[in-house]
């Protein structure tokens, strides 16, 4: 029997997937790693910590469940986060740490880019917005704040890139994730002069560019031995989580977009062709050179919920995080939609789309001497919910979207999944699979052996489940609520860059 | 409680302990000029303050002490008054002599204790590796004092017996004190990061499971399931993780011997490295090191 391995190099996890080749998961494992905050606003991760957790759970996974049950491993998909860059030495050794996609130390060189003619033409040319996230913004910072390291960099990697390096001595980026660097112009296909120029870099300090489908690696022998693979399983360089998930997600074909909440969160839709925003509001990734992944990321999705229930939920009676947040869901559900007219902006880790300010803050507005804990709950869901919505309402402008594929660990939950459907008034549907990301890396593995004849025919075949219809009464009030939180969004922007100077302090 | 003050050598009391070292009781109604300068003992000492308001130096740190309040200050580390003298008050206190396991740095209560080897060591490495050198709020620790005073003071039949035991109460009370204050149980990811911090500085060390539980304030199979469920490792697995990593690290740079990066990152032998390396890699370590340093022996 054969079998796909799907490989995705998270932000906190590495997680497997295993799928037999009609697409069932028949297996998984994931194991994590840290994130280093030498400084507030650095957020790290070591390279070669991500490597031996990949290649050590891999193993136990094939050594303890797939090969006891006779499957041979075709193929390999990798898929990771996008956004993290890693300068390499000419040996291929790592100068430090991997700055992740959450670091946010380039917020001055973002924001000068961002209020230039200049940062117009890239945003328009490369489809990522100007922002710390970018390895654009990194490579900016790095040149004016690292000098040293910035000069004796032979190549600036993602960690993708440099995970496959280890694995098979080639250095390549999929245009995928190049998409997501700020880097590439997603029109030609080619690394964008300008952003280059501007980054101070040449083309050849970057991985060669290959399509998702690409194949031709070989797996060192080392590891050919050590996983007990055979020269014949085929590595398969991948695409984003973000666009797997999209592709994973069942959105196929016109008027759907999909919603995932994780610790953040993203609204992605798919298209032939780019949204155009004067406002560069979304991002613009490739998937392939015929699809376009298209949306707006959210920094405060799960995340949010759990620090609330980290700060007050009751940890007496339950035994762990989850069962507090459990039992908080319950107690959330006993008030009414609208939380009685208290509202929350969830803003703790500053925002992206669409208010694009790392300055903003949270904040519970509306409060009244009745409101009690529960409300509280129930309005910090809600909040980070409308901030979603927010998101899609600047989507709706260029798009039509008649439904809602949801997944991520947050949105699933049966509460959040009537609340989406109920605030955004549109269906939800909950896909089988509820890792998105690896079932869309699955779908790239099984288009290439020629399981599917393209990726369209690969899409329809997403099963989704479970749909949550909307209540139209709940709707019309989500909807009056949400113009205040709208408003509050924007109106409070001079007293978010006030409070989070004295933050800095 | 009265004051009292028993001394190893002049205090027939103790005679049977020789680990005790000092135990005591004061009141103190005057402020005395330099009746609390800077002092160094290579004793464990306890303090426990029953009334009024202490400001201390311990190791160079300030700290503020409160009724129900305890000071530990380890073997060779600096105590003293703010202000050279002690503060109006009432405290007890008690010294410990620890014995060291063999050349090592590493503490362990001597032969007196009913602690298992394991837990001796346990406890002995929880006291060196945390910074906190003040626990607050421990009322449980006076009841521990004067039954310590009442047994040395009655010296009813099995009163040698108990005495001991009521130190091990103690040292344990103070280890599990130590650990939850560190800890918050409410956010396992945070606790787990710190206990990864403090893994890779002490990387050398032959850390057991037992130890990585005791640090994060949890019993081991706790410990177990909550760590599997988050890293989705095994403790022992994640931290032969952290070792290859970092020995991954080293193994890139060409000034380390291979021998030298085994022991820093604890594994037993040059041997037992490679054996590890080759199993996760499929390459031994100094074939790793040829294939990414093509341009060193």
């Amino acid at each position: 029997m054969e079998c796909v391995i799907t490989i995705e190099l998270g932000t906190n996890a590495t997680r497997v997937f295993v799928f037999d080749l009609a697409g069932n998961m028949i297996g998984f494992t994931k194991g994590s790693y840290p994130t280093f905050h030498t400084q507030p606003d650095y957020s790290e991760q070591d390279p070669e910590q991500i490597f031996i957790t990949m290649l050590y759970v891999l193993k136990n996974l094939l050594n303890e469940k797939i090969y006891p049950q006779g499957y041979t491993v075709v193929s390999i998909v990798f898929s990771a986060s996008m956004h993290s860059l890693l300068p390499v030495d000419k040996n291929g050794v790592p100068l430090g740490y991997a700055i992740t996609w959450a670091d946010t130390r380039g917020q001055k060189e973002a924001k000068e880019l961002n209020n230039s003619l200049l940062g117009k033409d890239i945003y328009k040319a490369t489809g990522t917005p100007i922002h710390p996230m970018s390895p654009l913004i990194k490579l900016t910072w790095l040149k004016n704040h690292d000098k040293e390291k910035f000069d004796q960099t032979d190549k600036f990697l993602s960690i993708k890139s440099y995970i496959i390096q280890q694995l098979t001595g080639e250095c390549v980026i999929d245009y995928s994730l190049a998409s997501a660097t700020g880097l590439l112009n997603i029109h030609t296909l080619e690394w964008e002069p300008a952003a280059l120029k501007h980054a101070g870099i040449t083309a050849d300090k970057l991985p060669a560019l290959v399509p998702v489908f690409y194949s031709k690696f070989k797996l060192r022998k080392a590891y050919q031995t050590s996983l007990g693979l055979s020269a014949k399983t085929k590595i398969l360089i991948g695409s984003s989580d973000g666009c797997l998930a999209a592709l994973g997600a069942g959105i196929w074909g016109q008027k759907k977009a999909t919603i995932t909440i994780e610790d953040s969160g993203a609204i992605r839709i798919v298209g032939k062709d780019v949204l155009q925003d004067d406002q560069q509001r979304f991002f613009n990734y490739v998937l392939t050179k015929d699809y376009f992944i298209s949306g707006g990321p959210t920094n405060n999705g799960g995340v949010i919920f759990e620090w609330f229930a980290t700060q007050f939920g009751d940890f007496k009676k339950a035994f762990d995080l989850e069962h507090c947040m459990e039992s908080l869901i319950n107690e959330a559900s006993k008030i009414a939609v609208g939380a009685e007219g208290l509202l929350f902006l969830p803003y703790l880790l500053g925002e992206r789309a669409p208010i694009w300010n790392a300055n903003a803050r949270g904040a519970y507005f509306g409060l009244n001497i009745k409101h009690e804990q529960k409300h509280f709950i129930r309005a910090t869901i809600e909040g980070i919910m409308y901030a979603m919505y927010s998101i899609c309402k600047t989507l709706l402008e260029h798009r039509e979207i008649e439904s809602l594929s949801i997944n991520g660990s947050f949105a699933t939950i049966p509460f959040c999944a009537q609340m989406i459907a109920d605030i955004f008034n549109k269906p939800v549907q909950i896909s089988k699979n509820t890792d998105s990301a690896g079932l869309g890396a699955f779908l790239l593995g099984a288009i290439e052996m020629g399981i599917y004849k393209d990726i369209d025919e690969a899409a329809q075949t997403v099963v989704l489940t479970n749909t949550y219809m909307p209540n139209l009464q709940n709707h019309q009030i989500y909807i009056r609520h949400f113009a205040i939180f709208e408003r509050l969004s924007t109106k409070l922007f001079d007293e978010f860059e006030e409070i989070s100077k004295l933050q800095q302090k | 409680m009265n004051q009292f003050l028993l001394q190893q050598g002049q205090s027939k009391e103790l005679e049977a302990f020789p680990h005790i070292i000092e135990f005591a009781l004061k009141k103190n109604n005057t402020v005395q000029l330099n009746s609390l300068d800077k002092a160094i003992t290579d004793t464990l000492r306890i303090y426990y303050i029953i009334e009024g308001k202490f400001e201390w130096i311990i190791n160079q740190q300030h700290h503020m002490l409160y009724p129900g309040d305890m000071a530990l200050i380890l073997p060779g580390q600096e105590l003293c008054g703010e202000n050279s003298f002690l503060d109006i008050g009432t405290l007890c206190w008690i010294n410990i002599h620890l014995d060291k396991l063999d050349t090592s740095e590493k503490l362990i209560p001597g032969k007196w204790s009913g602690l298992s080897k394991n837990e001796a060591l346990t406890i002995g490495n929880i006291l060196l590796l945390n910074n906190v050198l003040v626990l607050l709020k421990v009322k449980s620790v006076a009841e521990i004092f004067q039954d310590i005073e009442s047994e040395l003071h009655n010296q009813e039949i099995g009163y040698r017996t108990r005495v001991n035991q009521l130190i091990d109460s103690l040292l344990i009370l103070i280890t599990r004190q130590l650990t939850s204050q560190n800890n918050s149980h409410r956010d396992f990811p945070q606790t787990f990061m710190k206990l990864e911090q403090m893994l890779r500085q002490n990387l050398s060390h032959q850390w057991t499971v037992e130890e990585m539980a005791a640090l994060v304030g949890l019993g081991t199979t706790a410990f177990t399931e909550k760590a599997k469920s988050y890293t989705g490792f095994s403790p022992f697995n994640y931290l032969i993780n952290i070792r290859i990593s970092e020995a991954i690290k080293l193994l890139k740079r060409p000034d380390v011997n291979v021998t030298d990066i085994a022991l820093n990152t604890g594994f037993y032998s040059s041997q037992h490295f490679s054996t590890t390396f080759r199993k996760l890699t499929g390459h031994t370590p100094r074939e790793f090191r040829k294939l990414n340093m093509p341009n060193t022996k």
